[in-house]
């Protein structure tokens, strides 16, 4: 089981009645990445997480977290993950030092010297009751029971969403060392694209319940290339590129393409773009028929299983 | 998982139990004034047909009634008020604030952490409302003074109201898991638990092993009994004859004997029952019939606690968003 990715959907979908808050959404996560799961408000990412952790039954398509169906709600899967929901929920009534000790007695793997370093370092007092914190202090507190459990795989939902530009360098970095020392996978979704660029080697594109790319950093950088050309007289689309999205600027025309070769048409100026710029031509020109990049390319789910 | 129970629902638990511990210190002032009141009333030689007759006797009878019926309508509504309160935010209060969320991802299966809640919660309200139940013993016993048998006391006394209570508190639960709303579990249950309760009293209690004999109208019926159904049947039977009713016969049997004034001269009972081949019957639960009674009512209660259980797992365990 050891080679087993740490996560793997297969055209998992969710409906909500007649809507689909998520559809035939294909990703293959391998250990110790960490993957941003960008895409706009209604796209899909809190229903992905929710599925991922478990609590949310999908509606088609299968799911596993190192082999294992998160939906049988075993032990083995729980231990695994750990999950910030997007409502930061916690015990209202409890004291910190309380929820630290819902923790340690739900969890065998619980860091309790972890949680109370983090804690000491934000300089959030354990005896304060949680509804006395402040809602950033209570995301604090709601992303240390998430660290604090050890988990293998960290599912978080905007977990920079209420925290201060510090505070997010500081998730960052706890992030990263984590990933690096205990070989962790994160997979969080977030609106601050510039933030994650800087940690992230992993990017799942949402868009109207869609995947539109899955796949490695690198990969999807180099496999992207912004063409400026003339805005009157706009040199012909270079064979074999498939273009996500057109803008105008008052003299140029800009191009942000999917490439598999080399571009040398001289007539086109060719620009690496930057993730962000990516992800936004992604979101603006949302072309139904684009196909995904990054579908699970030797994908067979079902050999752990069948 | 038992200590985080608690921790949760700590205020609800403790203020349930002041809410106990106010009735019962409420119930023995009450009750012992009643009871004083009693013992003013018998040393006079008062009776209850004629308490006119002296001042002593008026007042004494009135201190007997001034909170029986309001009590007796307390310890009715305690236990299964204390059920569902304690039940229906259980499930229901965590979906509401989505701390679900929080407990189903901890290394804890869903069922762990529901059977856990549900342990803590039904022990809380047997401890409760089983430490009421002596109370609610000496009260019907000492102070109001009908037979145990009586649905008004039998409903109140012995150890049927733990189950009552077990199952309220399990009704509440579940519907707090089906419904997630708090609020909406608690209103749903009330005429649900209601219904229950009357089908049982109504329809399962009278049956289960009562007791039928024929009756005259120099015997009379027996003292110390709960008459379930009486009426005239035919003879040789025990109960109405199919397609008649308990009361087929009632009206032909009156207007025989010149009761309603109609037919003169009257005719004689005997006269009348060999007219129509009927014979007045009743069926009856005997006193001694109490503690029977009391655990088969208990057995109903507790199995239909223990499927509701069974739902509340299924729904918790298939629960989807």
């Amino acid at each position: 089981m050891s080679d087993a990715p740490a996560l793997e959907a297969v055209a998992l979908g969710k409906r909500y009645g007649h809507k689909w808050g998520l559809q035939d959404c294909s990703i293959r996560l391998p250990v110790g990445r960490i993957a941003a799961l960008v895409g706009p408000n209604g796209s899909g990412k809190s229903t992905l997480l929710r599925m991922v952790a478990g609590i949310t039954t999908p509606s088609a398509g299968e799911i596993r977290v190192f082999g294992h169906s998160p939906q049988d709600q075993t032990v083995e899967v729980l231990r695994q993950i750990g999950y910030l929901d997007q409502e930061r929920p916690l015990y209202r009534a409890f004291r910190v030092q309380e929820m630290l000790k819902f923790g340690r007695l739900l969890n065998p793997n619980w860091d309790d010297a972890l949680a109370r370093g983090y804690l000491t370092e934000l300089e959030i007092p354990s005896d304060a009751k949680i509804s006395h914190l402040s809602v950033g202090q209570q995301a604090q507190v709601a992303l240390t029971m998430c660290l604090a459990k050890r988990p293998a795989l960290l599912l978080l939902d905007e977990p920079v969403a209420a925290l201060d530009p510090l505070a997010r360098e500081g998730l960052m970095h706890v992030l990263l060392r984590s990933v690096v020392d205990d070989h962790t996978t994160v997979l969080l979704s977030s609106h601050a694209i510039s933030d994650l660029a800087t940690i992230c080697d992993y990017v799942i594109i949402l868009s109207r319940s869609r995947v539109l790319v899955a796949d490695d950093l690198d990969y999807v950088l180099a496999s992207h290339r912004l063409l400026l050309g003339s805005r009157e007289q706009p040199p012909d689309v270079p064979p074999g590129v498939i273009v996500i999205s057109t803008t105008h600027s008052e003299r140029e025309t800009a191009l942000l393409v999917r490439v598999e070769v080399p571009i040398t048409d001289p007539s086109w100026r060719v620009v690496e773009p930057t993730l962000e710029e990516i992800v936004l031509a992604y979101l603006r020109e949302q072309q139904p028929k684009t196909p995904v990049l990054g579908q699970p390319r030797s994908g067979d789910l079902g050999r752990d299983t069948q | 998982m038992i200590w985080t129970t608690w921790r949760m629902h700590r205020s609800i638990f403790l203020a349930s139990i002041a809410i106990a511990a106010a009735f019962a210190v409420w119930l023995a002032v009450t009750g012992t004034s009643e009871l004083n009141a009693w013992t003013i009333f018998t040393s006079h030689h008062c009776s209850i047909e004629t308490p006119g007759v002296s001042p002593i006797c008026m007042n004494s009878l009135s201190g007997v009634d001034r909170f029986s019926s309001v009590n007796a309508a307390l310890c009715g509504v305690l236990p299964a008020i204390l059920g569902l309160v304690l039940g229906a935010p259980l499930v229901a209060g965590e979906m509401q604030l989505f701390t679900n969320r929080l407990a189903w991802t901890q290394s804890i299966t869903r069922t762990r952490w529901l059977v856990a809640k549900v342990g803590v919660g039904a022990l809380v309200t047997v401890g409760i409302v089983g430490a009421l139940a002596p109370l609610f013993w000496w009260w019907t016993d000492a102070a109001q003074r009908s037979i145990h048998i009586q649905p008004s006391n039998f409903d109140i006394s012995g150890f049927v109201i733990v189950a009552y209570a077990l199952f309220a508190f399990m009704l509440g639960v579940a519907l707090g898991a089906l419904i997630r709303r708090t609020g909406w579990a608690f209103a749903v249950s009330i005429p649900l638990y209601i219904g229950a309760r009357l089908v049982v009293q109504d329809f399962l209690r009278p049956s289960f092993g009562a007791v039928s004999k024929v009756v005259d109208p120099n015997s009379g019926p027996p003292a110390l009994a709960w008459i379930v159904r009486s009426g005239f049947v035919p003879v040789g039977r025990f109960s109405p004859a199919p397609g008649q009713a308990w009361n087929s016969y009632l009206i032909r049997m009156v207007t025989c004997q010149g009761a309603n004034g109609v037919t003169k001269p009257a005719h004689s009972w005997k006269f009348c029952e060999a007219l129509y081949h009927v014979r007045d019957v009743i069926q009856f639960q005997p006193e001694n019939h109490y503690w029977a009674l009391q655990a088969y009512e208990s057995a109903i209660f507790l199995g239909a606690a223990i499927v509701l259980l069974g739902v509340t797992v299924a729904a918790v365990k298939r629960w989807r968003t």
